[in-house]
């Protein structure tokens, strides 16, 4: 029976691919203008979305809600197999729980709500564009053929790759949609691939990811070289195979307690973590595993678990990665609302959660210490800007910031819960953003104002989505559903401001940002509906947008509202749902030598109800006032917003800047990349090939010597020879006068100057005369 | 001492004497003509030198036993060399007469074409 | 019999059809570029006929059944249709032929560009017929250096590959076609020098009589130097045989081990030698810079053979023959021949992004990408007293897959360029622009070989790149860091290239009339690269089912001479080792524990 599960999510995750490629091949010829394309892709993510119910259905009925953490059924297996070297194997394949569910679910469900927005939003792609941002060498804006299917067929391939980086059971098909869901990415950035400013942002999208993508890979070849497999856990019977990454690093964290629970006084006996899972194999695999198991330290695993979060980081835009999501915001609105806020950005805060059981409670600090940073950061770079998309995309930063830091203070649960409510409203927001850009034609909140009568629908639902977000309702009684998830993560981090004081601040920003957060929502929603029209222009044009755009608005509305809420009469809801897969980080007190002892709390203690009481009238108050103060300068306009601009000039300016990070970037990254670039060309011109040829020149200049040598002396001996017997010829020629006398008469001579040395020295003579 | 010279009795080496003297002649006519007869009477000079030779060197004075083998050696030379000697001459005075007829001239220091 | 001979008809196919279009007229250019084509095309269908679904004739031995079936066995990691016969008997020398998991790849991957580049041959226009009988013979040069298994025909199909593209390059080219062409023979002829020194100095060392008669028996000789081997005798038996050295020099008492200067080895010089007579063709910094050069100049169907499969000898070289003949020097020198790999990688990323020629740019890209294929093959993963060959494994699989992959991205890429090329005659980077909106087909196989290239999952540049990376880590993590680093500047220099090429609003050069789509067999060429490119990357498994049998016994051959070699060092290394673990363990584990400690009597 269990089998039917993996075959219901591989149907979901490959119909969006199935329409990828139908789209690819077919593209322009399906329907006038590829109309056609946008009802596949939808049917496709739509047909997903139904199978994961019905998976997520039939898991609930043989898993039922309500118990606790921990103990929770797996299911995993293996699809496919990539490579395998002896142990080492690559594979696609399904880990499933209530978590992958849960996510398959909403993503699904996201994706096919923006999929019906997009076909009022995109409708101008169905026919040629008159592009107003492009403006050609002729001085007339750019005419292009629309791309409607072209959308379509890469929001299909997103949805694949997201699907499957939820899905996946290893790191390695985890890293592989990672990098797909980037490119993905890249693509529906750079949609307006004319505009240069788009090209631009998804290059910075794609480059910086890829800086977080570096980290990631180093964080693999660790695991990898330390554990032996990237498997979360090994599908099948644990006594054949190798165990899973999970069960190693537990094991090592295991003994080491143990080590330390045995006293020190026990000393010499290495840490061979892992060896009781080494005992039935073979010699050589057991002193591999024991090997390899002795180099997964403490110090090890959590650098090795900071390096996965490295990805985490560039794909959720954390501080210091978040400079690319602000220009993401090139792409089309819908994208922005699907990748950028709801899943693709999120699936960094998901691995966080899926490696949990692989962080140390040091990892899980630089996790929380991140996504403070951020979160701080974001919130006040969204204060002052004037873009609608890019106050979302800040305060979409800024939320991840507050899942980052719910998940590293030991809130495994609050951060997750707070991922699907924000999925929900952050997607309803952009799509309401969308549908005032969508009427006005601009994307400057200045421009706006006063819409509220002209677009009542989009009004509203805008108005549920803020104060969803800002946390809105009666504490202890009731609320949105981003009062409960922000609620679980501020007490979780109350508690461990409780438990490290140290690390106390953490708490009081999240608090602070908590406000900052209503007001720059706020702010945002008084600046666009409110007052009086600021434009003429764009208030004359302005209208209502088409019903799917309007049907979507609201289907996420609702769920902004009741996500947060539990079935009444139950207890079930989103919490009780990621409850049965909890899990606990590798360690839960700090590991390393350092100063101070770190403790992560238990998620458990933090549902006390005085902790709850506390925090969550904090967290209203400070929302309350984050909301009174974008009422008095936007709202009811008592105090001018430019006073404060002109006296806090340099702040203005600091946050307007983005704190100056991207030109920090550029001076230092980007500009000395460049220039080592160029020193890189430059030895290769002016050094290598200066080497290689003067190398071939001093040859030349060899032979030349050579050539030279050979002439003067080699030559010259021969020719000297041969000159001599010439001169030599010549001047013997005068004897050979051809005169015969003259021959004759030296034959006379000679014979008798032979006759005569004859004679004297060799006495013939003699002989004769005597003879 | 001329005259005991005269008187003594002919030997072997007065033959020998004029043999030289005819030869030396001939060598001397041929080194200093530049007639190419008188060259040709040159060369006769020598042959004939020559063959007193062959004949004196067959006396058999010069032999211990006082008798030679076979006395008529040095004749048979003699008269080989004196076939051969005119056969010579025929071949010579047709090269003469040529030798005229091309160059109008028996000067054969004229005909200095084969010089290199 | 056919299996026997097949080979044979394989490698002598092309030289026989440029015999023939000796006798073709030189006007008739279109008969001409068929005919190469239909050769190029039959060579291809007659190296896929080896890989043949079906098991054939069962039952037998792998040696007997090569010799009914021409069929590829995969699974087995031994040679395959082995064919010896004495050539140059004198010197031993044997016509010798095999193909294994290895070489299998490779030669698919020759046949598979050499018929691509033919159909890309077109555009050459200038003496087509010399230009066909040249390329005919530059496809058997690179087969049978690919199937020979005779370190002296090695040589003579290596230098029989060398000259036809030298003239191709240097009568063929662009402007600066003289000076290319010099260069990359110089270059080449460096490496063969250097080859041929490295051969000699083993074919003396050799001697076939060492062997065990066993192994004799598994080196394939030629049954006339297998009866010679036996038959007693003073003087030593050198060969030429590549197995039989392989044999002999992982002999733990192997003649190559002789000191032969300074102190080291016969078999550490000749590996140098070798290793850098290889690096020059795959090529390596800082030997490389023939590439850009030959790149820029040769025509586009020659730069597609050049960088698809002319590179790849260098790195076949390095696996076929350095390392299995000079275990030895290959331990002492695998810090050199990684760091090699490591410096390459960087170093052609940051100098592809200073190029402004779009050649030039995808010539040093091919440095990066085969700077993985060294890294991946150097990565000695075996510690004495481990054994741990699967890291190994992977790094020697993933970089001839990188090999592979780069085959297929890096003709791909140069397909593109010239594809533009021919239209708009520049490559300035700084000129192109928005040609997305003109050839949209193109753009789209275009983009997809690009991120290829770049290594995005799903396209065949992932694997190679991502194993590669992860096998360095087990040799030195510093280098696997380093090199991990590069997927940022790839990414930076590829996505740059994307958008001053393809992306944006208008063309910025000349010609911009000339812009038109891709002709159908432009689109057959790029599109056929694309879709391999695509289903290497999704099922790699089709790759390694062949090769990696072969690379494996490669691994486990160095693990073998190793063990045999090391027994001493094993034995103090595990005395000393084990001690300096467990005392850095312990003190880790100190530290640990009495915080651990501390933190727990808080609690």
């Amino acid at each position: 029976m269990e089998a039917i599960l993996p075959q219901l999510l591989l149907a979901a995750w490959l119909l969006p691919l199935l329409s990828f490629v139908v789209i690819l091949l077919a593209g322009a010829r399906m329907g006038e203008g590829g109309r056609g394309a946008g009802y596949l892709a939808t049917l496709a993510v739509g047909v997903s979305c139904v199978l994961s119910i019905i998976a997520l259905v039939w898991w609930l009925g043989h898993h039922p809600l309500g118990g606790h953490g921990g103990h929770s059924e797996v299911l995993t297996g293996d699809w496919y197999t990539l490579a395998q070297f002896e142990s080492l194997r690559f594979s696609v394949g399904y880990y499933v729980d209530s978590l992958t569910l849960g996510m398959f679910v909403m993503v699904t469900f996201i994706a096919f709500w923006i999929h019906v927005y997009s076909f009022g939003y995109m409708h101008e792609e169905l026919h040629d564009v008159h592009d107003p941002f492009v403006t050609g060498a002729d001085g007339r804006n750019l005419v292009r053929p629309g791309r409607f299917h072209r959308f379509y067929q890469y929001l299909s391939l997103f949805c694949f790759s997201m699907l499957g980086l939820v899905v996946a059971n290893n790191l390695f098909m985890v890293f592989a949609f990672w990098e797909l869901v980037g490119i993905c990415s890249y693509f529906l950035i750079g949609f307006y691939v004319e505009r240069p400013s788009a090209t631009l942002a998804s290059n910075k999208a794609f480059i910086v990811n890829r800086v977080g993508d570096f980290g990631m890979i180093i964080g693999l070849a660790t695991f990898l070289f330390a554990c032996g497999t990237l498997h979360y856990a090994m599908p099948g019977n644990a006594s054949e195979h190798h165990p899973g990454l999970f069960s190693i690093v537990k094991d090592a964290t295991n003994q080491l307690q143990d080590k330390n629970n045995a006293a020190s006084s026990h000393e010499g006996t290495p840490t061979n973590v892992g060896h009781e899972k080494a005992g039935g194999s073979s010699g050589l695999e057991t002193a591999n595993k024991i090997e390899r198991n002795r180099a997964l330290t403490p110090v090890l695993l959590t650098l090795a678990g900071l390096a996965l979060f490295c990805g985490c980081i560039g794909k959720s835009a954390q501080f210091p990665l978040h400079v690319w999501l602000p220009d993401a915001m090139e792409g089309p609105t819908p994208v922005s609302a699907l990748i950028h806020a709801a899943t693709m950005v999120a699936a960094g805060v998901y691995l966080v959660a899926r490696i949990y059981p692989l962080l140390t409670a040091d990892a899980l600090l630089v996790v929380a210490l991140v996504g403070t940073i951020t979160l701080f950061l974001a919130a006040t770079m969204a204060v002052v800007a004037t873009d609608i998309k890019r106050v979302l995309a800040y305060s979409t930063i800024s939320q991840l910031g507050y899942m980052m830091l719910g998940l590293g203070v030991g809130g495994w649960v609050a951060g997750l819960f707070h991922l699907f409510t924000h999925a929900f409203f952050k997607a309803l927001l952009f799509l309401g953003s969308g549908s005032v850009i969508h009427a006005c034609g601009t994307n400057e909140m200045p421009a706006m104002g006063g819409l509220w009568r002209k677009m009542p629908w989009t009004a509203a639902t805008m108005l549920v989505g803020c104060l969803a977000i800002s946390g809105a309702g009666i504490p202890l009684v009731i609320g949105l559903s981003g009062y409960y998830s922000k609620d679980a993560i501020l007490a979780q981090t109350f508690l461990f401001h409780r438990m490290n004081p140290l690390f106390g601040w953490m708490f009081y920003v999240a608090l602070g940002v908590a406000g900052v957060t209503a007001f720059y929502m706020f702010r945002l929603w008084f600046l666009v509906f409110w007052g009086k029209p600021r434009d003429e222009h764009v208030a004359h044009h302005a209208h209502e947008s088409p019903r799917t755009m309007v049907a979507a608005l609201v289907v996420l509305a609702v769920l902004s509202v009741v996500s947060g809420w539990t079935v009444p009469g139950t207890s079930w809801g989103i919490t009780s749902l990621l409850e049965q897969s909890r899990v606990t980080p590798a360690t839960e007190t700090g590991t390393l030598q350092s100063a101070v002892a770190l403790r992560i709390p238990d998620e458990h203690a933090s549902h006390e109800h005085t902790i709850h009481a506390w925090v969550s009238g904090l967290a209203f108050l400070a929302a309350l006032i984050g909301f009174g103060i974008a009422a008095v300068f936007y709202g009811i306009r008592w105090l001018d917003p430019e006073d404060v601009r002109q006296r806090f000039r340099g702040v203005w300016e600091l946050l307007a800047q983005r704190w100056y990070i991207d030109q920090i970037y550029d001076a230092v990254f980007v500009r000395n990349a460049l220039r080592l670039a160029a020193v890189a060309a430059w030895i290769d011109r002016n050094i290598i090939d200066w080497l290689a040829d003067h190398a071939a020149l001093s040859v030349r200049r060899l032979s030349q010597w050579d050539d030279w040598i050979d002439r003067i002396f080699v030559d010259g001996a021969v020719n000297a020879l041969a000159a001599g017997i010439y001169d030599m010829g010549i001047r013997l020629r005068r004897w050979q006068a051809g005169k015969i006398r003259v021959y004759i008469m030296w034959i006379v001579i000679g014979i008798v100057a032979l006759f005569i040395i004859g004679t004297i020295y060799l006495g013939i003579g003699a002989n004769i005369s005597r003879g | 001492m001329i005259l005991a010279g005269i008187l003594s009795p002919i030997t072997v080496t007065h033959y020998l004497v004029v043999g030289i003297i005819l030869f030396v002649c001939g060598i001397v006519c041929l080194v200093v003509k530049r007639n190419i007869i008188a060259m040709l009477i040159g060369v006769e000079l020598i042959l004939n030198g020559a063959n007193i030779n062959l004949v004196a060197f067959s006396s058999p004075q010069l032999f211990a036993s006082g008798t030679a083998p076979l006395l008529l050696d040095g004749q048979v030379f003699a008269l080989f060399v004196m076939i051969l000697a005119a056969a010579e001459a025929a071949v010579a005075l047709a090269i003469a007469l040529q030798f005229y007829s091309r160059f109008g001239t028996v000067d054969v220091d004229q005909g200095g074409q084969l010089n290199g | 019999m056919a299996g026997l001979i097949f080979l044979s008809a394989i490698v002598f196919l092309p030289a026989l059809g440029a015999l023939i279009l000796l006798f073709f007229p030189a006007s008739a250019e279109t008969a001409i570029r068929r005919i190469t084509l239909g050769i190029t095309l039959v060579v291809f269908l007659m190296t896929l006929r080896l890989v043949f679904p079906g098991d054939g004739p069962a039952g037998e031995t792998l040696l007997e059944r090569s010799i009914h079936d021409v069929r590829f066995v995969a699974g087995e990691p031994g040679y395959q249709h082995a064919l010896a016969v004495p050539w140059i008997r004198s010197f031993n020398i044997e016509y010798f032929l095999g193909i294994d998991g290895i070489s299998l790849p490779l030669v698919l991957l020759t046949s598979f560009l050499s018929l691509l580049a033919a159909a890309a041959s077109w555009s050459v226009t200038k003496h087509v017929k010399a230009y066909s009988v040249l390329f005919l013979l530059l496809e058997t040069g690179m087969l049978g250096v690919f199937l020979a298994l005779d370190f002296f025909l090695f040589y003579v199909f290596w230098e029989v590959m060398l000259l036809p593209m030298y003239f191709l390059i240097g009568i063929w080219g662009g402007p600066r076609k003289e000076y290319a062409a010099i260069k990359f023979f110089l270059f080449t002829l460096v490496g063969s020098v250097l080859m041929l020194i490295a051969l000699l100095m083993l074919y003396f060392a050799s001697d076939v009589r060492k062997l065990p008669e066993e192994a004799r028996r598994q080196s394939l000789l030629s049954s006339e130097v297998m009866v010679k081997s036996l038959a007693p005798g003073d003087k030593p038996l050198h060969t030429f045989n590549l197995v039989a050295l392989a044999k002999l020099g992982q002999m733990p008492d192997s003649p190559f081990n002789e000191p032969a200067w300074l102190g080291k080895s016969i078999a550490w010089w000749a590996f140098l030698l070798l290793l850098v007579g290889f690096l020059i063709k795959v090529p390596s910094v800082p030997v490389h810079t023939w590439l850009p050069d030959a790149h820029v100049e040769a025509p586009t169907p020659i730069s597609m053979i050049l960088a698809g499969i002319l590179l790849k000898m260098g790195g076949y070289g390095i696996i076929r023959i350095c390392y299995p003949i000079c275990p030895q020097g290959a331990y002492e020198l695998a810090w050199f021949v990684c760091g090699l790999g490591v410096v390459s990688m960087v170093y052609g990323a940051l100098a592809a992004m200073a190029q402004q020629d779009f050649k030039r740019l995808v010539a040093y890209s091919s440095v990066s990408h085969m700077g993985y294929v060294v890294l991946g093959l150097g990565a000695w993963s075996l510690v004495p007293g481990v054994w741990d060959t699967q890291y190994w494994k992977m790094g020697m699989n993933g970089a001839m897959f990188q090999m592979i992959a780069h085959g297929i991205s890096s003709a791909g890429m140069f397909f593109m360029v010239g594809v533009l090329y021919d239209r708009v005659h520049h490559r300035d980077l700084d000129k192109f622009g928005g040609i997305f909106g003109k050839m949209p087909a193109y753009t789209a196989l275009a983009i997809v070989i690009f991120f290829a290239a770049l290594g995005l999952p799903g396209l065949c540049g992932f694997i190679g790149e991502v194993l590669v990376i992860f096998a360095a880590f087990s040799y030195s993590r510093v280098l696997a860091i380093i090199g991990a680093s590069v997927v940022i500047l790839t990414a930076g220099y590829i996505l740059w290239t994307v958008r001053r090429v393809y992306l944006g609003a208008e063309y910025r050069g000349p010609h911009a009339e000339a812009l038109t789509p891709l002709t159908l067999r432009e689109f057959t060429v790029g599109a056929t690269l694309a879709v391999a490119a695509v289903v290497f990357g999704v099922f790699p498994q089709t790759v390694f089912h062949y090769m990696a049998p072969s690379v494996n016994r490669t691994v486990d051959e160095m693990a073998q001479w190793m063990k045999a070699v090391s027994v001493n060092v094993v034995e103090s290394a595990a005395e000393e080792t084990p001690e300096k673990v467990r005392h850095e363990s312990t003190v880790v584990l100190d530290n640990l524990s009495s915080e651990v400690l501390e933190a727990g009597s808080q609690r």
